[in-house]
Formats: structure tokens, sequence, C-alpha cells
């Protein structure tokens, strides 16, 4: 198969050595590449039981076969771990010449086992790969640490490091890249485990494609559709849009998800930002789009600019109740510095703010608990985070294992799935997202579900038969899988006529070998049921497909409330769209029918 | 016997329909979507091209209309007097 170089790099930190393997011949055709890649070795190389933060557990880092074709957008890296914050999957994306430079040694992906014996950077260049010592880039901010290696090594590499919160395993450190974060379920606290400041690499070997003028025809058409109108918003507000617009709809998360609406909210918007504070605007590696937004502090103290996304301006704004832009900025900007989660982040610093509303003793005096509304104390606590100091140690846990630590009845506000803190999204006015996020296999996350787009539109009414909206979660997660996998953006979703389709038609031209549209769609289905077999693998049960109690619970000054007895029913209705028993696992004939048994784990009944 | 005239609707404005009308909401009147959207396109010449159809003021691709927190694409879906519309990026969410 062209496009792909069907070969793995294997890295043992322990002994230093690394070896290249064959990839199964028919891994493009079952999970594409990307995210499907990456989970499907998880799931054969990480053993059940595996410790998050031992070197039992592979960091895998996986390329596609769009990246490096030109095609907009999928130059993204993916990288897979057992979560050390979920315990389930970790999975998590970033745009970064990261993925060129990995595409470019010869290898479609490295698995990465084992333990440095002293802090390390590793370097791969090409099929040679080396460790050294970290030295003085120990304690460096993440993106400063890429600086540097490319400073020393040439412009020829990429870097990926962790920043001071991974060397001291935040459970939620993310791996940064290019000034980007693959920020969610904790990838940055597994390559610390691992003793690894940063991986480099370099190479110069792109794969033959099979049809390299009408692969780069697509790419030229869409490079133009992605400066269309399906990508205006995109390109002018970037995802802070979205904030007003939630905020109205009463879907913004605030306070901790007391309420879905924030009286500060006009301060922050993205419409306010943009007028008040728009420095610059920046595209990811290989990306027409250039959705990434620069903001300015405008508050009288040390100037910064930074990017900020949505989800960065929700879990550190309103969340928080921080209506003051400039400690948004600020936040932001230190998240990325220390190298972890905004989201997480965010959404622990809340639940620590309302155990102190409520008196909840967290171990230190009422004066240094963070409180709704105080800036100070948001930027203090993310300090605290990065370098587990004070408080920061407990809520380097995240909220469910802090919540756990603490007890106090704490638990019923720290606002997770399976661990991972929620995304911007109050479930309880968006039905399809509530059902989306209790089932995704690497908890909260807007990213895998994508399901509150039916919700934000005219698809299903609200009192549509159950077995509809199930349908329509599984497909949402399944389109999600399909652009991780091939490695695009989620924003060009709309410039497609016929998502799969097109893109089966530029994996054929890629390849050399025929996709349908149909292909596409059941790579997703089969990604689906990868990332929940390794899920089974690691002790998942049916109750971890849950939604925080305080979403169930009557509140009024929340916007609604879901049912129990309806979400268990949704839940029902998804496994039966996915064709998984009661219980919620994966029959035998069932993953075999996926086409999947060579990828069942060696020695698993 | 004749009808009574159109209500006048307050449409809230989110996004890029913000940035250009340079307010947070525009009037207009209309008995339908589509005539509400005829009558801010000519109300707001700055979202006409851009956000709305200049011929017939339906937004563009991009762009979606709120009725009551549902989506909707129907130009024929009645407009109550007291109904709350908003103009939104179609792409909503990230």
């Amino acid at each position: 198969m062209l496009g792909v170089h069907g070969r793995l790099l294997r890295i043992d930190l322990t002994t230093g050595e690394s070896a290249a393997e064959t990839l199964p011949p028919d891994a493009t055709r079952l999970v594409l590449g990307g995210i499907g890649l990456a989970s499907l070795l998880l799931l054969r190389e990480c053993p059940p039981g595996a410790d998050p933060l031992g070197p039992a557990n592979p960091l895998i880092f996986a390329a596609s076969p769009f990246i490096g074709t030109g095609i907009t957008t999928a130059s993204k890296i993916a990288l897979a771990a057992r979560s050390p914050q979920t315990g389930m999957i970790g999975d998590s994306l970033s745009s970064s010449y990261l993925a060129i430079a990995l595409k470019r040694t010869g290898f479609d992906a490295i698995v990465i086992q084992g333990q440095a014996p002293e802090w390390s950077v590793l370097t791969i260049d090409g099929e040679r790969t080396a460790l050294r010592p970290a030295g003085a880039l120990l304690g460096r901010d993440a993106g400063d640490a890429a600086v540097a290696l490319r400073a020393e090594l040439g412009p020829g590499f990429r870097a990926a490091t962790i920043g001071p919160a991974g060397e001291r395993l935040v459970r939620y450190a993310a791996v940064a890249n290019d000034g980007r974060l693959a920020g969610r379920t904790g990838a940055g606290a597994v390559m610390g485990s691992k003793r690894l400041k940063g991986i480099v690499i370099r190479g110069d070997r792109l794969p033959h494609v099979a049809d390299p003028g009408g692969v780069a025809r697509i790419a030229r058409s869409l490079a133009e559709r992605s400066l269309g109108p399906a990508t205006a918003k995109y390109r002018e507000l970037g995802t802070a849009a979205n904030l007003a617009f939630f905020n109205r709809m009463g879907v913004l998360p605030t306070r901790n998800f007391r309420s879905g609406a924030f009286n500060g909210a006009e301060r922050i918007a993205g419409e306010t930002l943009l007028l008040e504070h728009r420095a610059d605007r920046h595209a990811c590696a290989a990306c027409t789009v250039g959705c990434e937004h620069h903001y300015r502090t405008r508050d009288g103290g040390p100037a910064i600019e930074t990017r900020l996304e949505y989800e960065t301006l929700f879990a550190l704004g309103s969340l928080c109740s921080i209506d003051d832009p400039n400690v948004v900025l600020r936040a932001a900007a230190r998240c990325d510095a220390l190298g972890i989660d905004a989201i997480s982040t965010g959404g622990t610093i809340a639940w620590a703010m309302e155990c102190a509303d409520r008196g909840v003793d967290l171990g230190v005096p009422g004066d240094d608990m963070p409180r709704f509304g105080d800036g100070a104390a948001v930027l203090q606590a993310i300090e605290a985070i990065g370098g587990r100091q004070g408080l920061g140690d407990l809520l380097a846990e995240g909220s469910r294992r802090a919540a756990a630590i603490v007890g106090q009845g704490s638990d019923a506000w720290a606002m997770h799935v399976k661990g991972l803190e929620l995304p911007g999204y109050d479930p309880r006015k968006l039905e399809t997202m509530a059902l989306g996020l209790a089932v995704a296999a690497r908890g909260a996350c807007h990213n895998r579900s994508s399901a509150y787009e039916v919700d934000f539109s005219d698809r299903l009414e609200p009192a549509s038969e159950m077995a509809a909206r199930a349908q329509a979660a599984a497909e949402a997660e399944d389109r999600a899988a399909v652009l991780d996998s091939l490695t695009l953006c989620k924003f060009l979703r709309h410039a497609f006529d016929d998502l799969y389709a097109e893109n089966a038609d530029l994996l054929t031209r890629i390849t050399g070998e025929p996709f349908s549209g149909d292909d596409l769609a059941r790579s997703g289905e089969r990604i689906a049921n990868v990332k929940k077999r390794f899920n089974e693998r690691q002790a998942w049960t049916r109750a971890l497909d849950a939604l925080p109690p305080r979403l169930l619970a009557s509140d009024a000054n929340a916007p609604s409330r879901i049912d129990r007895n309806w979400l268990e029913r949704a839940i029902d209705a998804y496994y039966a769209a996915r064709g998984w028993d009661a219980a919620g696992r994966i029959p035998p004939d069932r993953w075999t029918a996926l086409g999947l048994p060579d990828a069942a784990p060696a020695g698993e009944a | 016997m004749t009808m009574p005239p159109p209500d006048l609707h307050t449409v809230e404005l989110f996004g890029v329909p913000r940035l250009l009308a340079g307010a947070r909401a525009a009037e207009a009147v209309g008995a339908t979507l589509a005539e509400l959207a005829a009558d801010l396109a000519r109300r707001v010449p700055a979202l006409s091209g851009p956000v709305l159809d200049p011929a017939s003021g339906w937004p563009n691709a991009g762009y979606a209309f709120v009725v009551g927190e549902r989506f909707t694409r129907d130009p024929a879906h009645a407009l109550p007097g007291d109904a709350s519309i908003l103009l939104v990026a179609s792409v909503a969410g990230g």
C-alpha cells in the first residue's frame, strides 16, 4: 500500500534499544491511521492493569496516510497511552509539524516503552535513535524547551516536550509541540513517568502516493473550500465565538456547573476579545483555515500575547466565575507553559472553589482556598498545580481523585466522566451530547463525541425516539473517529459535501487501493470498538458510563436536569446501536464481524 | 379585510453577524422566517452579502437562525409575536 510506510519504530527507554517492525498489512484499511492506529497499537501493546505511570504503559505516536500530502489541516500527530487521569484509553491529537517529521522518518508510528535511567531527550533521526541527558532543560516551560532543542539541533528537527507539570506527573499534563498541546488525558504525565523531557524527530523520506496529480488537485480544491463560509466562524473569531451564544442558550458551564449562564459572559465573549484584545491570527501546520486567534492582555501588568480557545475560555473563565479577560489570558498562557490541560485545570480548580464555598477542609488554611471569581487565586492555583506545591499537589490529581482523597461528599460536585473533566457544553440542555459524554471511551470529551452537533441542529426533535438519538450519537462518534484517524481538522468537516465519500476518494488516490465511503464509515465503527475493547481490558464497567450526579439532580439555578431513567434508557439504546450487549460489552461475534479478530490482544480469552 | 401588519422582532446577533452589524441585536419584521430574513438584510446592509444572501436575505451556508432555542432552516417557519430569534454561525460548537 502506498502513502504509508507499513512500519513502526519500537524504542525501549530502559535499555536504549530500538527496532523497526512491520505493521499489520491491513492496519490502514482497518483503522486508517492517526488516532485509530494509535488506539489499535495501544490495545496490543498495553497489558491489562498496567500502571499508567509505570514502564509497561506504552506511549504511542502515530501518523496518517494524509500527512505530508499537502491536504490542508492534515498535519496532526496522534498520541495514545493508558491515561493516568482516567485509567481508560488516553488519546489526544495535536496539529504540528512534528506529524510531518514523524512521517518523514520512514515509520507510521513510534511505540515508546520502559523508563529512561535518567531524565533524557530522545532523538529520532530517520532510522537512528539516541538518548541523551535532559540536563538544563529540566524545569523549563514546555515551549521554551522545544525552542532550545531546535536551536541546538537545527530547524530540521521538530520537538515534542513536556513542561514542569509533566515532570511532576500532574495527571492531566500535556505534550506540547509547535505551541499546541496534545492536551487531554495526561499523555504529558506518561512521558514524564518515562523520564522523557523531550522527543526530537527529523526525517527525509515521505512515502510515494499513487496519484500525486489527483491528490494535489483535490487538495487545492479543499484549500479553496477551507476559506469559504463553512469555516468563516473559525477564521473570523475562532472558537471563542461559542461563548456568548452558549451563554444565551443556557449551556455555558458556570460556577462549576451550578448554572448554564454567566453574568460576566459579555466581558469575556469572543466578540469582545476580538475588539479589545486581539493581537494576531495564526494557522497550525499545513493549514489554510487559520483559526488560532491570539490576544493581548491590557491590564497594565506585564503584557503577554497568547492563543485562546473556547474550551480554555470557559474553563478558566465562566466555570470559575472569572470575568476578567486579562486573568483568563494569563491563566491560559500559564497552562500552556506549564504543560497542563486547561479544561481539567479549570474543572479541578472549580471543584476546589466549591469546596471552599461549602467549608470542605482541603488541608490548607481558609485564606489559601481558591474562591469563585478570584482571578489571583486561579493564577496561584495553576502555578501550584504545575509545581505540585501545597494545595496544587491535591489538585494535580484531577477532580475525581482529589474528591476521593478529601471525601466529605465532595464527589457530588466533581464534574467529570471517567475522571476526565467535562468540556464547555452543559449537557442538561443538550440531550444527544449528554449521552455522548456519558458513553465516550476517553471520558467527557467534545472532540471524540461531537454529539452536540445533533443538538445544535434541526436534525432531531426534542421528543425523538431514543433509538434515533442513540444512533445519532454513535454516528457522531464515528465521524469524529474518522477525522481523527485521517488526522483532519474537525473545523474542515462542513467543507465536504460528503465527508466519507470524498475522503475515501482521497485515500484511494494516496494508497492506490480502493476505499469507499462505506469503508470509512466502517473504520469509524471499528475505531470506536477498539477503544471500547481497550477499556474493557482495563476494568471498565457500565457504571463508568455515567454523568456527574449534579447533572441528574434538581437545582433551582441549573438550566434543567437530566432524568436518571432517561439516561439509562439512552445508554441502553446506544449499546444496542453499537451492537453491544446489555452490559455494554462487545460480543465476540460483533468484534469478528468488524474484521478485527487479528487485533484481539494475544492471550485474551 | 386587511391582514394585521407583521410583528416587529428583535434578532439577537452573535459572532460575525454581531461584528458586521456593530450591534448585539437588530430589528426586523416578518410573519415567517423568510420574510424576517429579507427585511433584516434590508435594514442591516452590512449583513447582506457576507451573512445573508443579497437576493433573498436567507442566511448563507455558514449561518443559521435559532428560533425558540431550536436551529431551523425552514423559511416558512411562522414567527409568533414573542419569538426569540438569534442569528448565529451554523457551525455551533468546536
